[in-house]
């Protein structure tokens, strides 16, 4: 459980406090609603570089990492998909340090010509080394690629070709920091040993004098259903072939979302889960498996991914899934099973609450999907869940013609 | 707006650990943090790398641990662990293995039934060895295809020589020679309670204790303690490992200097992270910002028992690996003749203060401090010694450890890339 209070600042500016009284450690965590998703196709990897330049400092602030240092704090940031996330820790004393530089880099950010340069050149680096010189680097790519046709989702957060990057422009990229970095577009959450006063106070006097310039932001194609199965063969110099079967399924507040996570823990949540437990240990078909959803904002997928062994033959692997798969349809499921993962996922909300930069992480990404109560209310959802539903879920997700299926082959 | 007046933390306050013996000698330290209904237990056995006789026994004994013991199953044991929502995590180094397991405070006695299997009563089943061999060999096999993965190894065996048993490294196809008896002999040999301490925190009841206590009891007892003896190192300064088709160069520059225990270990601490530590390091600010060489780079100091070095890493470009070298060189070149301006050496004291600071933060992280400093001979007192001695640091210290420890003559390069 974690307490909270939520308070708008009149230039849009949500502020959340969480009180941490055993902590000497302050979090302070400003979240963008900004993502891959909100791209120009012909300009995928924008929302990513951008957030690379909001270290690059701002006139008033030319280095913005060292103050952070000197406050013995530590920053970083993610952009996925969906939003952009700047998080700072550092010793409470120091907390106002944090919100200054946040709130001075919300306006003032030096975009030239020069430092746009070189943080191209860094996150193509980056793209390089994350998934071109990596084994399997691009399958996510390609997987997704197949599963979204209209969806922004169709792109990964690095974007769709490092030229994307090198083509990106100045005024294109000043045009994305006015459109999507403003008080309005953003989200303040804090956890530390504070009052709620005390923190919106403080947002206040950090955030209350900027004003606000939002402009309509373009609504987000959504993808279609799916009517016909598809599929993808493709041949890499790795070690292992890997086959990945996603499904469509339904959107961050949906109740299919919850039914979806809570199959992938029947299928994946820990070593003694279904997958792990036959398709590994009993069967010996796979190095390694997984079943995931992609937790996306919008409707996400629902992925089955295994690393076959060199015995297993690529059929024998599908096969494998679309049996698991059928036990899921028919409601072989135990309550014994059933209580199982829904007590691991009660303690792992409880291991996720013990420091205060998750707290306030979480904070800030529930009031972005728009219902800062769930942080709350997931582990009674999640209880309440029936294996009816579950089979019924599997029923209307795992249908042959809703599924995308990869097979990234090893090369001989 | 004007920037806020900054506060120094001059002093951190860790509990300390109390220390438990149990009646066969083993150490059980208990750091209670009421506040968290968690409870973590880690056992740590002197039985890294180092202690094996037979490739991949250490890290494999480690691993299945929870793979199969007298009364359960690993299908039982994992079904127990995931039924309560606990989990364990296994570590290994070239020294040591350590066995941590994590629950919540209301399902602990449930837990502890497990974990005395795990530690007391594994099997390791000949069919969960065979499971285990192959999957850890396609794992490896894939990891080598990456060029840092081969220069961390490389790098190991430059520093210390190819069969050292701090820099050696095997074959994937040495996985096939592994079975249920050599696991059982290393663990016979290295799982007892002359190489075991114990180390627990969160919320440490009367019941907690009494039954860790209970458990560590249990271990057997050899009175042969087989010393190790270090062979002295045989370095080769400049490798390079053709690797075709990589679109990057990984490279591993570094020198042996000393562990933990040495007078001169936490100033070259200071040295390292000034050097390549933070992000706005002398070496990314060098290589990413101004070069866009780099995604990252980074330098540490890296402790074992008996040895420890500066490594410095990174992975750059294939097209450009000489002039990052040059770049690599010239920083540290700088570091040996030029002395480090106050203002930055106080910044780089204060990232370390903070970093000890968030390690701390949280009943876990004060659990692992602990460990490390238990395992160095020190107590938790040594937290507050290692920041003052961080913060007595000056400009001329750094000077003149550069001049000493980093003479070009004595660093080893690794390179690993596609040259052709």
């Amino acid at each position: 459980m974690i307490t909270y209070d939520k308070t708008t600042l009149s230039n849009g500016l949500t502020v959340i406090a969480n009180r941490d009284k055993a902590s000497r450690m302050a979090a302070v965590n400003l979240l963008y609603k900004v993502g891959a998703r909100n791209e120009n196709p012909s300009r995928t990897g924008l929302a990513h570089l951008f957030e690379h330049l909001m270290f690059r400092g701002t006139h008033q602030v030319p280095d913005f990492d060292t103050p952070v240092q000197m406050a013995c704090g530590e920053n970083n940031a993610f952009t996925n998909n969906d939003y952009t996330d700047f998080y700072i820790t550092l010793p409470c004393d120091n907390i106002e340090t944090a919100l200054w530089l946040e709130s001075d880099r919300m306006t003032g950010l030096n975009l030239s010509e020069e430092a746009c340069q070189i943080e191209k050149r860094v996150v193509i680096e980056e793209f390089r080394q994350r998934y071109l010189n990596q084994p399997y680097g691009d399958l996510n790519m390609l997987l997704r690629s197949m599963v979204y046709k209209k969806h922004p989702y169709r792109w990964a957060t690095i974007g769709i070709a490092p030229e994307h990057i090198e083509q990106a422009t100045i005024e294109e990229i000043r045009g994305f920091y006015a459109r999507f970095y403003h008080p309005s577009n953003a989200i303040l959450s804090v956890s530390g040993d504070f009052s709620s006063e005390k923190i919106f106070s403080l947002a206040e006097k950090w955030f209350g004098e900027i004003t606000d310039k939002a402009q309509a932001i373009d609504a987000i194609p959504q993808e279609p259903a799916q009517i016909e199965a598809r599929r993808l063969e493709v041949e890499r110099d790795v070690p292992a072939t890997t086959i990945v079967i996603a499904f469509h399924m339904g959107n961050r507040l949906s109740h299919d979302f919850f039914l979806g996570d809570m199959t992938s823990d029947l299928l994946a949540g820990g070593d003694s889960a279904r997958l792990y437990e036959r398709l590994i240990k009993r069967n010996r078909l796979f190095a390694s498996v997984n079943a995931y959803i992609s937790g996306d904002v919008d409707c996400g997928m629902f992925v089955f991914t295994g690393q076959l062994l060199p015995t297993t033959t690529e059929a024998e692997a599908e096969a494998a899934f679309w049996e698991e798969i059928d036990k899921l349809k028919s409601g072989e499921i135990s309550d014994y099973e059933l209580e199982k993962v829904k007590n691991k996922f009660e303690a792992n909300t409880l291991f996720g609450e013990l420091n205060v930069m998750n707290k306030a992480m979480n904070l800030g990404y529930y009031e972005m999907i728009g219902d800062l109560g769930l942080i709350n209310r997931e582990v009674d959802i999640y209880r309440s869940l029936a294996r009816e539903e579950v089979a019924d879920f599997s029923q209307h997700i795992f249908r042959t013609e809703n599924s995308s299926t990869l097979i990234y082959r090893a090369k001989q | 707006m004007k920037q806020p007046p900054l506060i120094t933390p001059s002093q951190i306050v860790v509990p300390a650990a109390e220390r438990h013996t149990a009646s066969n000698g083993t150490s059980i330290y208990a750091i209670n943090c009421p506040e968290y209904e968690v409870v973590r237990i880690s056992f740590v056995f002197h039985a890294g790398t180092i202690t094996q006789c037979h490739p991949f026994a250490a890290s494999a004994t480690a691993n299945m641990l929870a793979e199969g013991t007298e009364l359960y199953s690993s299908q039982q044991i994992a079904e127990k662990l995931d039924y309560y929502g606990s989990y364990f995590d296994i570590n290994i180094d070239r020294d040591y293995a350590y066995i941590t397991f994590c629950c919540l405070s209301k399902f602990f006695t449930q837990t502890a039934e497990v974990i005395e299997q795990v530690i007391l009563h594994p099997t390791f089943p000949e069919s969960e060895v065979e499971t285990y061999k192959a999957k850890r060999k396609q794992q490896l096999s894939i990891e080598r295809r990456k060029v840092e993965t081969l220069a961390r190894e490389n790098f190991a065996r430059a520093m210390f020589g190819d069969s050292h048993p701090y820099g050696i490294s095997y074959s994937e196809e040495r996985y096939d020679t592994l079975s249920s008896e050599i696991l059982r002999n290393h663990y016979s040999r290295c799982y007892t309670a002359e190489r075991c301490m114990v180390v627990c925190s969160g919320t440490i009841s009367e019941e907690v204790l009494s039954r860790t206590r209970q458990i560590a009891e249990q271990l057997s007892s050899s009175p042969l303690l087989d010393t190790i003896t270090i062979p002295t190192f045989d370095t080769t300064h400049d490798v390079r490992i053709n690797h075709s088709g990589a679109v990057q160069s990984s490279i591993r520059m570094g020198r042996m200097l000393f562990p933990r225990t040495h007078e001169d270990f936490i100033p070259m601490q200071v040295l390292a992270t000034l050097l390549g530590g933070y992000f706005g390091s002398r070496l990314m600010q060098n290589l990413r910002e101004q070069n866009g060489f780099t995604y990252g780079v980074f330098s540490a100091m890296v402790n074992f028992q008996q040895a420890g070095y500066l490594a410095i890493a990174t992975q750059v470009g294939k097209e450009i690996t000489e002039r990052a070298l040059g770049e690599i060189a010239h920083e540290i070149d700088q570091l040996r003749t030029t002395l480090v301006e106050q203002e930055e050496l106080e910044l780089v004291k204060n990232i370390m203060a903070g970093e000890m600071m968030r390690i701390l933060d949280g009943p876990f992280g004060i659990a692992d401090v602990t460990t490390e400093n238990i395992l160095c001979g020190f107590d938790n007192s040594h937290i507050q010694h290692n920041l003052e001695r961080i913060r007595q640091t000056t400009p001329d210290e750094i000077l003149s450890l550069a001049q000493r420890y980093l003479n070009p003559a004595d660093l080893v390069t690794v390179v690993v890339g596609d040259f052709e």
